[in-house]
């Protein structure tokens, strides 16, 4: 039931120390007067990067038997994706509202 | 009928024990709760003509910065309890754990001292002391408050399994899969801080 070829802690820094530099840029693209819409697209990437490496090593996804990752990401991802389509009818709902 | 009910059993197609599998399907579960507050949020900012940015450099944005590293590391303190449990060597596990909890708490601690810094400069769920969109406070706490409650639960939950680790009624795979719901809460906050801190620099 064991996973295989486990990573070994030295690995795991780097990671950690890749995660802090990635949020360092963060920081430094913050301060770099980008079009507020180029910003939250640059950081959404870099997050993204972030939560892959998260998942891949921290959470050992990468090294789990494939049927896991294909039973669960890609379906959280499609309601993710329905969820941020059907969202705007909130506000279409608030506008048809009695008053 | 000597047989253990194991006979009888399919082994997973996941080649998981079925409590990894359940906190894979919560963390799936959680991650489409936090992903609707922060559409929620963004929908807001967006639709917020007067929408104040609130964080300064110093402290609000370094403060967050420290949090994240603090996160970041105790993430890295849990993977060496897991690795310390699967070893066999529970007095290494319980001191990895000690050092998550320990940071867990730090970070709740940070975050908690940057609320009450907002509240007393006049920060409420629906009160803007900077004269501009009242949802900005709403927003940020709303945001920051279900992921302070996950740091909070967190720290409960290692509490909880590092004594049944200790005392012998739990085992590395209860260290492991805890551990899988630490390093979500901490994946989490690296959506969190550059859409809730970063996009609001002033």
């Amino acid at each position: 039931m064991a996973p295989n070829h486990e990573p070994g802690m030295k690995l795991y820094v780097g990671i950690w120390i890749g995660l802090i530099a990635i949020m360092l840029v963060e920081v430094f693209l913050t301060y770099q007067h980008l079009a507020p819409r180029t910003l939250l697209a640059c950081l959404l990437v870099l997050a993204f990067v972030e939560a892959g490496i998260g998942i891949a090593y921290f959470m050992h996804m990468k090294y789990e038997n494939p049927n896991l990752f294909w039973s669960l990401v890609p379906i959280t991802i499609f309601v993710l994706f329905m969820l941020d389509h059907i969202w705007p009818d909130a506000f279409r709902l608030a506008r048809m509202s009695m008053r | 009928m000597d047989a253990g009910h194991g006979t009888f059993m399919e082994a997973s197609p996941y080649g998981i024990e079925s409590k990894k599998l359940a906190m894979w399907l919560f963390i799936a579960s959680d991650t489409v709760t936090f992903t609707a507050l922060l559409f929620a949020y963004s929908y807001l900012r967006i639709g917020s003509p007067n929408w104040t940015p609130l964080f300064k450099f110093w402290p609000s944005l370094a403060n967050g910065m420290v949090m994240t590293i603090v996160l970041l590391t105790s993430s890295l303190t849990m993977l060496g309890g897991v690795m310390a449990a699967k070893a066999g060597n529970k007095k290494s596990c319980l001191r990895w754990m000690g050092y998550t909890m320990l940071l867990g708490t730090i970070f709740a601690a940070l975050h908690l001292r940057e609320w009450f810094g907002m509240i007393h400069e006049g920060w409420r769920l629906f009160q803007n002391p900077l004269g501009g969109s009242v949802e900005v406070g709403a927003g940020f706490f709303c945001v920051t408050g279900l992921h302070l409650l996950h740091v909070i639960s967190g720290v409960a939950a290692l509490a909880v399994i590092a004594l049944g680790f200790k005392r012998g009624w739990l085992t590395a795979g209860h260290v492991e899969t805890t551990s899988l719901y630490w390093h979500f809460v901490d994946i989490v906050w690296m959506f969190v801080f550059p859409i809730v801190y970063l996009m609001n620099a002033q």
